[in-house]
């Protein structure tokens, strides 16, 4: 099959696809991982192919059946995208979850998945798992990834599955081939745990068509000299599909990891890669933390820099149509505004050439100067992160999706990028917006004028991304999707220029006790912004008023003199409580936009922070229903004590 | 032709001078011994660059101005812009481009050097008909004496302007942090101060626009864009490959301005040094724009080999030199097969 130079790879399914890309770009690396800073090991596709047959014919040989379950425990490297083409290539599908996972999630999640065969990352995960075999009958086999450790007693190591494989393979063995001309569109290719923000874990089905919908619909031009970086979590579907949309274009994947994140954007230097926004929000500070340490000419000429891009950017945005239109905007009003927008940009245009050229792109080889998108998902980004990187010049491209709709909905593209929004739905993607209390469509409503355009309500899709149901849960399945619409339980709406807006998340919905409804997320976003603030959380579902629980950041507090050796310490200090009041007070008020009944009653200070695989999902959101277990004293204590102060 | 004898004013001469003493700190705060040393390793592109820039650019300023009946102080003020080396100017530009910024800077400090010798020789040779034609002009309004070309006084400018750009050097080498802050507030002062001359001569000598023949403005901004075309076209006719192509045509169309404005005022007198300063200042001007303008097309059309060229690079640093990217058959134009500066090859490392 002959492709153009930017086409996709397109199979009808990932085995296929794999198969396809070996033939494709066959010497060209397709996975590499770090050894050193400027040392990293490259696996071709044609090898990585050839060991992934060898796997999947070890598989077969241990009794792995076509469409069986078969867990991937691990964390992104090269032995699990390895461990995942043999069980593609076997006809099978994987259930993947992180290291991080806890003892009763691994053991609801094998008993649930009905898992006889799985593959724990490391030495540690392997023990963990024998001690649970006890429980689980069904296990029969864990294999080890880790190729360094030496695996304890009954469990196998990859390698050895590899190595038989092969000899079966030289014998002529070609069972492989047999199961992959097996697979059906429709199959599961992974069946995904959510931990979610709410709730038990669901086991989301996700078939071979999703995912190749998926490739053929993300909006984007590579080729097989694009680099992707890997940092988000590759059990997690956004990853696994930036990943495997890489393997599509023949681009090479790169593992990095939080810590060595900086330093392999500059080596990498990336030209792709999935993000999260607080990783964003990471490189954010930092940037700034470096501007503040430089030569005062430096920091005056960013300044000036910075200020001309926001004035040509928002310009620019005007002329072209791409500013946030959350409402209508009548014809005479930006009529008399479009000359003002051009003589600025006009004027603008030569100083800020040369302040970009000269100061901004600085800024941008902080990420290795070659990005040319990076999707951030999996939660909302701050409108002031956003905002930066775009007059700043490195495209964060927002998207949004679900596991659930494996994953991406809509996605910003960089020629149509409105800031503040998701962008409009990808290809083969249908969105409504529906009242969440009536049912009733708002979007699209040829009746009603601009088409519904700027009412919010509850997201609907309908599409090939669109799982198969949660596994084993009829009821909740046919709870989720009615009709072919996926319900979302995320609030939205659709500006006047046809993209998505993200309004919170329904689910989370708080409904105080009068009956109003808020939307914590974007007060919590809103509250974040205070630099004393490093996380916090809005609680007061069926109260009179709203809590919020906040974790402090520590060293400002060190700056404006109030010393402490821990969070534990600060949250005594009674300077500290009547800082934060302030600033509370300060942020949220009606003169920043909050209604009346969304003011802060009372809060509490925490006295440890949030984190990733507690209270954090791995890609930091806030599990509300743990914290809420976990300081329920505290929220208690928040209502127990007070009346409302007025 | 009546031109306003008294362009600039006392102050404004100052200011002048103040700029390009500015801006040659600037260039040699972004220069360092290695870039000299550079010169040596990639003596095929240097040599490439410096045929095009002390050949071609001087042919073409000769040429405008025998085609366009430039007069004779425009004239020698556009063969002088012809035969003068590049300035850091174009490096930035080739960076942007997706040019060999290495070679660019090879360039710069190899025909910065050569200039000394090259732009006397190729001035006096190339002038001789304007020269004498000013001398008949001069001798017919009574005047006896003879229109020469200074030649000791370009050179000792051309040595005086050289200083700050060792003072830059030895800031670089003292303090690289402030040598990185003199470059980008010289290039900063450097737009001020232009867009400063070109008001003032605008408020000062309104008419002076409209005065200009219109065959002066073809020649400062053609003198420019033919540079690109020629430079880009003459180095592929040698074989040079694409990120070369592009460093060689900015840099053969980018000339260092301010060394043109040190020249005239230090080495010319009236009535000859208004008009070439003007010429000059419209150069310089025009030349930002042409200049931008290419660097975006060359930014566009230029994307594909660079991700190619980059990715080949990225590749043989982190898997070490002898990792060969093979990339899928059909995936690089004819060109770029067999490139040594794209890598493809084990035995044509760069």
């Amino acid at each position: 099959m002959e492709y153009a130079r930017f086409e996709r790879t397109e199979a009808d399914n990932l085995a296929l696809l794999y198969g396809e890309a070996a033939k494709r770009f066959d010497d060209m690396p397709a996975f590499a991982t770090r050894k050193s800073a400027q040392e990293w090991q490259p696996v071709t596709y044609k090898e990585l192919y050839r060991q992934g047959l060898n796997l999947a014919t070890g598989l077969i040989a241990y009794g792995v059946k076509a469409r069986d379950h078969v867990g991937l425990f691990g964390d992104n490297r090269y032995e699990w995208i390895l461990a995942d083409y043999g069980v593609q290539l076997c006809g099978a599908a994987d259930v993947p979850r992180g290291r991080d996972v806890s003892d009763a999630e691994l053991k609801y999640i094998v008993d649930h998945a009905g898992i006889t065969f799985c593959f724990a990352e490391t030495k540690q995960l392997a023990i963990r798992l024998l001690k649970l075999q006890e429980e689980l009958p069904a296990l029969r086999h864990i294999v080890m990834l880790d190729p360094a450790a030496e695996p304890p007693e009954g469990v196998l190591r990859m390698q050895d599955i590899c190595h038989k494989g092969e000899e079966l393979r030289n014998r002529g063995d070609r069972k492989a081939e047999e199961r992959i001309a097996g697979i059906r569109p429709d199959d599961l290719f992974t069946l995904i745990y959510t931990s979610g923000t709410t709730g038990t874990p669901k086991g989301v089905m996700l078939t071979h068509d999703n995912m190749m919908s998926q490739i053929r619909n993300l909006p984007g031009h590579h080729n097989c000299t694009d680099r992707t970086l890997s940092v988000l979590p590759i059990w997690h579907v956004f990853e696994r599909i930036i990943e495997m949309y890489t393997i599509s274009f023949g681009g090479c994947t790169y593992y990095s990891g939080i810590i060595t994140l900086s330093e392999d954007m500059q080596n990498v230097e990336p030209t792709f890669m999935a993000s999260a926004p607080r990783l964003w929000e990471k490189i954010h500070e930092k940037i700034l933390a470096n501007i503040k340490k430089s030569h005062p000419v430096r920091r005056l000429l960013f300044k000036i820099a910075y200020f001309l891009a926001k004035q040509y950017k928002n310009s620019e945005y005007f002329i072209t149509n791409k500013d946030l239109k959350l409402k209508r905007q009548p014809a005479w009003k930006r009529s008399l505004l479009m000359p003002f927008h051009v003589l600025r940009w006009i004027v603008v245009l030569p100083w800020y050439g040369f302040f970009n050229a000269a100061v901004l792109e600085r800024i941008r080889l902080g990420a290795g100067g070659s990005l040319a998108a990076t999707i951030s998902g999996g939660g909302a980004l701050p409108i002031h992160i956003d905002k930066f990187f775009n007059y700043v010049g490195i495209p964060v491209l927002e998207g949004y999706g679900l596991t659930e709709t494996s994953p991406v909905i809509s996605v910003r593209p960089k020629l149509n990028l409105v800031v503040g929004t998701v962008g409009p739905p990808i290809k083969e993607t249908e969105l409504r917006i529906v009242d969440p209390e009536t049912g009733e469509t708002l979007f699209p409503d040829p009746a009603c004028e601009f088409g519904g355009r700027g009412k919010r309500g509850e997201i609907l899709v309908r599409g090939p991304q669109v799982m198969k149901g949660y596994y084993k849960e009829k009821n909740l399945t046919e709870i989720a999707i009615r009709d072919g619409w996926f319900h979302t339980g995320d609030l939205g709406m659709i500006t006047y220029n046809d993209c998505l807006k993200i309004l919170g998340r329904s689910k989370a919905t708080i409904v105080l006790s009068s009956g109003e409804n808020v939307e914590p997320e974007p007060m919590e976003m809103h509250l974040q912004q205070s630099k004393y603030i490093d996380q916090c959380m809005v609680v007061g579902q069926d109260k009179k008023f709203l809590g919020l629980l906040v974790v402090l950041n520590g060293c400002e507090f060190v700056k404006n003199g109030i010393k402490h050796r821990s969070l534990q310490e600060l949250v005594q200090i009674p300077e500290a409580k009547e800082l934060m009041k302030k600033e509370i007070r300060r942020l949220i008020s009606p003169a920043s936009g909050f209604k009346n009944y969304e003011r802060i009653g009372d809060f509490r200070l925490l006295p440890e922070k949030f984190e990733v695989g507690k209270e954090l999902t791995n890609l930091f959101k806030i599990k509300r229903h743990i914290v809420s277990e976990k300081y329920g004293d505290l929220i208690n204590d928040i209502y127990s004590n007070h009346s409302p102060k007025k | 032709m009546e031109f306003p004898s008294q362009l600039l004013y006392a102050q404004d001469q100052i200011l002048l001078a103040l700029m390009i003493f500015i801006i040659m700190l600037g260039m040699g705060a972004s220069l360092t011994v290695d870039d000299f040393r550079a010169v040596a390793r990639s003596p095929k592109g240097v040599l490439t660059g410096f045929l095009s820039q002390f050949g071609l650019m001087p042919l073409i300023a000769l040429g405008l101005s025998i085609i366009l009946k430039l007069h004779p102080a425009f004239a020698i003020s556009l063969i002088l812009i012809g035969c003068l080396p590049g300035g850091t100017t174009s490096n930035m530009f080739t960076y942007f481009s997706r040019g060999s910024v290495a070679l660019s800077i090879s360039m710069t400090t190899a025909s910065t050097v050569m200039a000394l010798f090259m732009m006397p020789i190729i001035l006096s040779l190339y002038t001789v008909g304007f020269t004498s034609q000013l001398t008949a002009d001069m001798r017919a309004a009574g005047a006896e004496t003879e229109f020469v070309i200074p030649t000791g006084n370009i050179i000792s400018s051309l040595v005086l302007v050289l200083v700050p750009v060792i003072m830059g050097m030895i800031l670089r080498k003292k303090s690289p942090g402030w040598a990185k802050t003199m470059e980008d507030t010289a290039g900063f002062l450097a737009v001020i101060v232009i867009l400063y001359l070109i008001l003032t001569a605008f408020v000062r000598h309104g008419g002076l626009f409209l005065q200009t023949p219109v065959t002066v403005y073809i020649a400062t901004i053609g003198l420019g864009m033919a540079g690109f075309f020629f430079g880009y076209w003459f180095s592929r006719l040698i074989g040079m490959k694409p990120i070369f192509q592009r460093a060689i045509s900015l840099e053969t169309g980018i000339q260092n301005g301010p060394v043109s404005f040190a020249i005239i005022l230090l080495s010319f007198n009236e009535p000859v040094q208004s008009q070439m300063l003007w010429l000059a200042i419209l150069y310089s001007t025009f030349i930002v724009m042409t200049s931008s303008g290419i660097t975006m097309y060359f930014r566009k059309h230029g994307k594909f080999d660079w991700d190619i060229y980059k990715n080949t690079q990225i590749h043989n640093r982190l898997f070490g030199n002898d990792f060969v990217t093979k990339y899928p058959p059909g995936f690089l134009p004819e060109r770029l097969v067999n490139d040594p500066s794209q890598g493809t090859q084990p035995a044509q490392k760069r």
